[in-house]
């Protein structure tokens, strides 16, 4: 139990400094500091993931249109599909840390 | 990430053969295609070359189409004199593709585009291992 919450800890830690650099770089206010960073690190993977599923969508409306390049398609739905990939692990470990913090002793 | 590069360049492999094809599909559908005029040139043969082409977004080098250009082989002269292409002579042009040399080619560019496809895979398959490992 410990040592699990120790990894969740250091975990949480890790993604709240990345998500306080991420919102300093945005402008961020200092007030309640890392409840925005996390925010701001969420914000900013959906907006990518987002983005990139915008423009497989963007792809594949072409190709049904029949003015696209099929191969164009196949890399934005790749690429689309990992950045989503990505987000939904790095949430789930986030949001992991935070409930394994939650049933920490006191 | 250099493998979301690597996808980007097998990309432009995936492009370019698949020019190289449609190359490949024009000479062989023209290997009949003879001039209507008496002494009138036939269609010429096709080929495609390549070029090593800089992606300034991903830094990877890819490849690109650099030019189709014709084959200046001579043409095939056969004896055909009713033919309304036949010269004074009774020879006709024909065009100077060669079905066996364009399957060989089509053999090659479909192996090629196979290989792209399987690099394409490998990278898209270790990035997924890659994201499991958060999991």
């Amino acid at each position: 139990m410990s040592i699990g919450a120790l990894d969740a800890s250091k975990a949480y830690g890790r993604a709240a400094s990345i998500g306080n650099t991420l919102s300093k770089a945005a402008g961020g206010n200092d007030g309640d500091d890392q409840q925005s960073g996390f925010g701001a690190m969420v914000e900013n993977l959906v907006g990518g993931t987002a983005d990139k599923l915008r423009s497989a969508e963007a792809a594949s409306t072409k190709q049904v249109a029949g003015k696209g390049d099929l191969i164009d398609v196949v890399t934005a739905i790749g690429a689309a599909e990992t950045a989503l990939d990505t987000m939904v692990a790095v949430r789930d470990r986030v949001v992991g840390a935070y409930t394994d913090i939650m049933r920490m002793q006191i | 990430m250099d493998l979301d590069a690597s996808l980007g360049v097998s990309a432009s492999g995936l492009r370019a053969q698949s020019l190289r094809m449609r190359t490949i599909a024009e000479n062989l559908a023209n290997q009949d295609s003879v001039a209507d005029t008496p002494g009138g040139n036939p269609y010429r043969r096709k080929v495609v070359s390549f070029q090593a082409a800089m992606d300034r977004a991903t830094g990877g080098t890819g490849v690109k189409v650099k030019a189709i250009q014709n084959d200046q082989s001579d043409f095939v002269k056969v004896y055909q004199p009713g033919h309304p292409a036949a010269d004074a002579q009774g020879y006709v042009l024909r065009p100077n593709v060669n079905g066996l040399i364009e399957t060989a080619d089509m053999k090659a560019a479909q192996r090629s585009y196979e290989a792209n496809l399987n690099a394409i895979e490998a990278a898209k398959s270790l990035t997924m291992r890659t994201i499991d490992l958060l999991k």
